[in-house]
């Protein structure tokens, strides 16, 4: 008898309770992997995640500061969110978000101290998510008119970013640099009527923005004709091509919202707790743990906010860990480890495992021939 | 005349273009086979922290590559795993491999004590084949002289050519990568040769990136590698998913990589962080101009890159 | 292995297997004698192709036995099957298109070298070719080579690896009817040399032609004991393989033939490779027609359906609706001219799959009210219009929130027909409309075509199915290498003619 052992069968629609427990158990998964390279390393995994969970919210300036650190995410998190679910494989929103500081700390420093803060606030926010855009156009244009693959474009665009902004702050004279560093070259300080005011510790009201735009991005995509159109060329090109929707302008469209998404997450930066393009605190990666938050966040614009706010959570507590002689890279390891298990997650939300005599029908066998 | 800018200049770029040879070709097969692994990056980290820390704490170099192709083989084996058996995106499960990988190698080159970064490298390789041939006019200094992993990196080219273009498993591996569906119902294992060749791959970026932590550098520190891992990916589509194309490639993108030394040489001086884009940038006007329009056809990608493949889907 | 002659080639007991939870074989025994062609009938979706891929070990059953030349058999993939001397040629071949025909036969196969010279084995597959009188050209490659081409290279993969059973799934649906006649002295010929051979169809005449036994399956089960074909009328294989007598509704004749609805002139399109694959047709549809376009498939059907719905930009020629030249207009201006449209790739093309039912049926008339207000979608409107759609067309399976996709073949078609003629129109293109489909949904379907017809629409059928083309077709066209070589009215037209057409034969004009 050749009975077969596991049958797997592809869910229709995963039940919520899948859908939310398969990103919940990608992070536990992912600190127990963390807890045995600790272990290994003669550390006490009990000790270092009972000191991130105090860094980071166990006080009320521990919560500010992974709030601070969350805004930046939910702004990459979109960014990824969005293109990746049209199939926009934008992994550039590391350079898009450098390029957009690049651009507000630009626009703050030309507007100088006489601009009122009416006007020069938003115009160094506005800069940052044009800066984004013009940077992912670098790519989504090519993609969208010649088919150019954007998966290397849009990477080879975050290392030129990077050198960019080294060279302007570190390796050159330009009006990014702040003349009165010498010896150690800083970027120069935007006016402080450019700054985003702080409510809450250091929290400054850039994290509103940040909520706004992955509201806005929800609402766009479900909502509106736009995004309707944008949802049937993400699931089929064939599809939308046959119902006259004109699919590069779409892409287009989508590929430089993404961009001015992670271009925002820049000037938020710039004009919020830097003040500055600071090279040194600019290079941490956000773009990339903007996928892990899209990942984990199954590329829904909503669910980026809270699990923007969980990896910032990491990120805050990261520096805290060299206190008890815990290197702050755990915390690197531990977010590639849970992108690892949400994307296998995947296999669970998209597929049942069965016994075979637990199949259930999905489809009315009978459909056709009742007909 | 073996002094001239030129010859020194190559001599440079098949330095920095051995990592990338080995790396390339090792996503050339992983491709071949229909997967599209975007962790190089993170395997070769991988692999150099590995070949550093064996090397570090054995004194002995070969223990270390050893290392290395092992620990890239090892952490391949989560793309393998997600790709092939769960059939999930290869593109966000290649990117979840890089930033593992790249998170993992910090950890481990701080974790331990004494930390690795900053330890002194305990051994290296060094050159072979010195001496009287070496100083034979132009081919001397590009064929002798080099350490045993360039030789390596030679052999490593001339095998996989051979392999795929003139052996049965090539042949059942390029058939895989085009059409898995017709490659099964021929009786190959697409499953095992896409393992098989995901694994290879990720043997091949761990010796390539301690090419970085025992030869070229020879240190650890965090993101040693730079972005070599992303140019091998681009450096796969610019070698056509060649093995011989791949090891000019590789070369041509080390020369370019090595812009500094050479304008060094010629005594001009530009600044650093806009050298270090040339590589970037070459990669950025190689992919316009052979993935865009119609040409992207005639480069002769595997068909099935990037696509699943479950026997039993209707 | 001992050959005992008196055990079957092939004894498959109780098999059952399920996709997505419905059951595609259920209990299913099959039993195929040693020298005999033994057919295996059922309409599409009964389960055919399902069992011959658990005989060639390309699926794992879920349940069941099997035993080959009296041996007990556990395949675990077609590598098993082959070394137990089973062969399949598939509907869909499966032939690596980049490789060589001889790369293609040497492929998989166990006695092949680890190293081999390209001469080698071309030199084995032009013997081989010759050995048969299957001539094949060895250096080609599969891309360039014509359907009926890659058949020939199919069977004689699985003759060069000496299958002693040879499985034909829907062996003719590609083929003209005189390449199908050549294949059917083919296949007796390998029976008579001992072969085993199992001939997959829903096409009753060639059953009858070439079979000696037939097992006819439905709706996954199979119904009765194997038959004799000699036994067996048609119709009663037919009311077998439907399970009752059903008569599928066929044309009656047009009544109210209308003015000239659409009109093409000398229409050249070129093909995705930059060739020309429609090469000056000239057509004229009338309301309340249906024109029929025969033709094998690649011979230009796919360019000429796109050109007309705008997808793709003729070299020349024009194409007018009601009189108005539309040749440059956009796909939403020619939508908004009423001009519908039925691929043949429903799910992918005609349908978004992974997007709602409702979201679907919403796919042309999302532009304008009530289905948008302003850049804002209605979503009432999606689900109200959805739901009266869902109910008059009868669309079976739709639960809300699934992605449509998991309907089946025919309930996609029913949605995407009702679609499309809701949307105010005067033209349907229609491409191989009932594709796939079973005898139920296949009814549906036409008698969807025959009421557009009735309600003065003027409709282009571009079918590749004879039968299909003979019951609804008012006129129809015959289209070769991109040129109509004849135009034969409902009353002329026959299959043997319309097969020498297709195939390239033109006929002379008295």
């Amino acid at each position: 008898m050749t009975t077969r052992r596991f049958v797997v069968q592809p869910r229709g629609l995963a039940p919520l309770r899948v859908t939310l427990l398969v990103p919940l158990l990608s992070v536990l998964a992912a600190l127990l992997v963390g807890a045995l390279f600790l272990a290994l390393t003669g550390n006490s995994p009990w000790s270092v995640y009972s000191k991130m969970v105090d860094t980071a919210f166990g006080s009320s300036r521990g919560v500010s500061e992974t709030l601070i650190s969350a805004t930046p995410l939910i702004l990459t998190g979109v960014a990824a969110a969005v293109a990746f679910k049209m199939l926009v494989w934008n992994i550039g929103g590391e350079g898009q978000l450098l390029f957009g500081a690049i651009s507000a700390a630009g626009v703050g420093i030309w507007l100088g101290d006489g601009t009122p803060a009416a006007l020069a606030m938003p115009a160094v926010i506005l800069a940052g998510a044009a800066g984004g855009a013009v940077w992912a156009s670098f790519a989504a244009v090519p993609r969208v008119y010649l088919g150019t693959n954007e998966i290397i474009t849009t990477l080879m665009l975050n290392f030129i970013a990077l050198n960019l902004m080294n060279y302007l702050v570190l390796g050159s004279f330009s009006p990014w640099r702040d003349p009165e560093s010498t010896q150690f070259p800083q970027g120069r300080p935007i006016p402080e009527g450019a700054r985003i005011p702080e409510f809450f510790n250091r929290l400054d009201y850039g994290i509103f923005v940040a909520v706004g735009v992955a509201i806005l991005a929800w609402v766009l995509i479900v909502r509106t004709r736009w995004g309707f159109e944008v949802r049937v060329v993400g699931d089929s090109a064939e599809a939308a091509r046959y119902s006259g929707i004109k699919v590069p302008r779409k892409i287009l469209g989508v590929f430089l919202f993404s961009g001015a998404a992670a271009g925002l997450a820049g000037s938020l930066l710039v004009a919020g707790i830097l003040g500055k393009m600071d090279p040194r605190s600019l290079d941490l990666g956000l773009g990339f743990t903007g996928i892990i938050v899209a990942a984990l966040a199954r590329l829904n614009p909503l669910a980026v906010i809270p699990v923007a706010v969980l990896m910032g959570a990491l990120n805050n507590a990261g520096p805290a860990l060299q206190s008890i002689g815990v290197p702050s890279a755990t915390v690197r390891m531990l977010q590639g480890a849970i992108l690892v298990f949400a994307v296998a997650g995947e296999f669970f939300i998209a597929n049942r495992v069965v016994r075979p005599e637990k199949l259930v029908a999905t489809t009315p066998a009978t459909g056709d021939a009742a007909a | 005349m073996n002094d001239s800018v030129l010859i020194l200049t190559i001599f440079a770029a098949i330095g920095l273009g051995t990592p990338l040879v080995f790396a390339t070709v090792g996503e050339i097969l992983t491709e071949r086979s229909g997967v599209l692994n975007l962790g190089v990056q993170g395997m070769m980290l991988v692999g150099a922290v590995a070949g550093f820390w064996a090397t570090f704490k054995t004194g002995n170099v070969f223990l270390g590559v050893i290392a290395a192709i092992v620990a890239g083989a090892a952490i391949s084996l989560i793309h393998g795993f997600s790709s092939v058996t769960l059939r999930v995106s290869q593109i966000v499960s290649g990117l979840a491999l890089t930033i593992f990988g790249t998170g993992l190698s910090e950890f481990i080159g701080r974790a331990g004590t004494p930390a690795l970064v900053g330890s002194p490298s305990r051994a290296t390789f060094s050159p072979i084949l010195e001496g009287g041939i070496a100083d034979w006019p132009i081919v001397g200094p590009l064929i002798f002289g080099h350490d045993v992993l360039v030789y390596l990196s030679w052999l490593v080219v001339a095998g996989a050519s051979y392999y795929l273009f003139h052996t049965k498993l090539g042949l059942s591996l390029r058939a895989v990568g085009e059409d898995p569906a017709s490659a099964d119902a021929a009786g190959v294992n697409v499953t095992r040769y896409r393992y098989a060749h995901v694994v290879l791959g990720g043997a091949l970026s761990g010796l390539g990136g301690a090419y970085f932590s025992l030869v070229l550098v020879p240190s650890w520190q965090d993101d040693l590698i730079g972005g070599a891992g992303w140019i091998a990916i681009a450096l796969v589509i610019v070698a056509s998913w060649r093995p011989w194309r791949a090891l000019f490639a590789a070369y041509l993108f080390g020369a370019a990589g090595r812009v500094n030394f050479t304008l060094q040489t010629l005594e001009i001086s530009a600044p650093s962080n806009l050298l270090a884009m040339i590589p970037f940038v070459l990669a950025i006007v190689a992919m316009l101009v052979l993935t865009s329009g119609k040409r992207a056809r005639l480069l002769g990608a595997p068909a099935a890159l990037g696509v699943p493949y479950a026997r039993e889907q209707r | 292995m001992t050959l005992r002659s008196e055990s079957p080639a092939l004894d498959l007991r109780g098999i059952s297997k399920a996709f997505y939870g419905v059951k595609a074989n259920d209990d299913v025994d099959f039993e195929l004698r040693q020298g005999e062609v033994h057919a295996l009938l059922g309409e599409n979706g009964a389960g055919k192709s399902t069992l011959c891929s658990i005989i060639a070990g390309l699926y794992r059953p879920d349940t069941g036995t099997m035993h080959v030349y009296g041996e007990p058999a556990h395949f675990r993939s077609p590598k098993d099957a082959f070394a137990a001397g089973i062969g399949m040629v598939y509907q869909h071949f499966r032939l690596v298109n980049n490789l060589t025909v001889a790369e293609n036969m040497v492929l998989g196969n166990a006695d092949l070298r680890m190293r081999y010279s390209d001469v080698d084995i071309e030199r084995q597959t032009h013997e081989i070719g010759n050995r048969y009188g299957l001539p094949v050209d060895p250096q080609a490659r599969i891309w360039q080579l014509s359907v009926g081409e890659q058949q020939r290279v199919e069977i004689l993969k699985q003759l060069q690896r000496n299958a002693r059973i040879l499985i034909l799934d829907e062996p003719t649906a590609v083929l003209t009817p005189q390449e199908s006649d050549q294949l059917f002295r083919t296949v007796r010929q390998m029976a008579d040399e001992g072969r085993a051979v199992i001939l997959v169809s829903h096409k009753l005449h060639e059953i009858k032609q070439v079979s000696d036994r037939v097992t006819v399956l439905r709706h996954g089960r199979r119904v009765g004991e194997p038959v004799a074909t000699a036994d067996a009328t048609p119709r009663e294989l037919a009311a077998m393989m439907v399970g009752h007598d059903l008569v599928l509704p066929t044309r009656d004749p047009n009544e109210h033939l209308g003015d000239v609805v659409l009109s093409i002139q000398d229409l050249r399109v070129r093909n995705d490779r930059g060739l020309e694959a429609v090469r000056g047709v000239s057509l004229d549809v009338r309301r309340g027609e249906i024109v029929g376009i025969a033709g094998v498939a690649g011979n230009g059907q796919r360019e000429l359906a796109y050109a007309i719905a705008g997808l793709r930009r003729p070299v020349a020629g024009t194409i007018a609706l009601d009189g108005v030249d539309i040749t440059g207009t956009s796909v939403t201006s020619r939508i908004a001219r009423g001009i519908g449209y039925v691929p043949q790739n429903r799910l992918g093309m005609g349908l978004a799959p992974g997007l709602t039912t409702e979201e679907n049926l919403g796919l042309k008339a999302y532009r304008k009210p009530p289905f948008s207000r302003g850049p804002f979608l209605v979503p009432k409107t999606f689900k109200d219009v959805g739901a009266q759609l869902i109910d008059e067309y009868d669309i079976r399976g739709v639960r809300p929130g699934l992605p449509i996709r998991l309907l089946s073949g025919g309930n996609l078609q029913k949605a995407l027909i009702a679609r499309e003629v809701t949307q105010q129109h005067s033209v349907l293109v229609a491409r191989s409309p009932t594709r796939g489909l079973d005898v139920g949904a296949t009814g549906a379907v036409r008698n969807l075509l025959l009421r557009e017809r009735d309600g003065g629409v003027g409709v282009l059928l571009i079918s590749e199915d004879l039968d299909e083309l003979l019951a609804l077709s008012d006129r129809l066209l015959v289209l070769f290498e991109g040129r109509i070589v004849g135009e034969l009215t409902s009353d002329e037209a026959d299959p043997a003619r319309l097969g020498l057409l297709m195939a390239g034969h033109v006929e002379e004009t008295a």
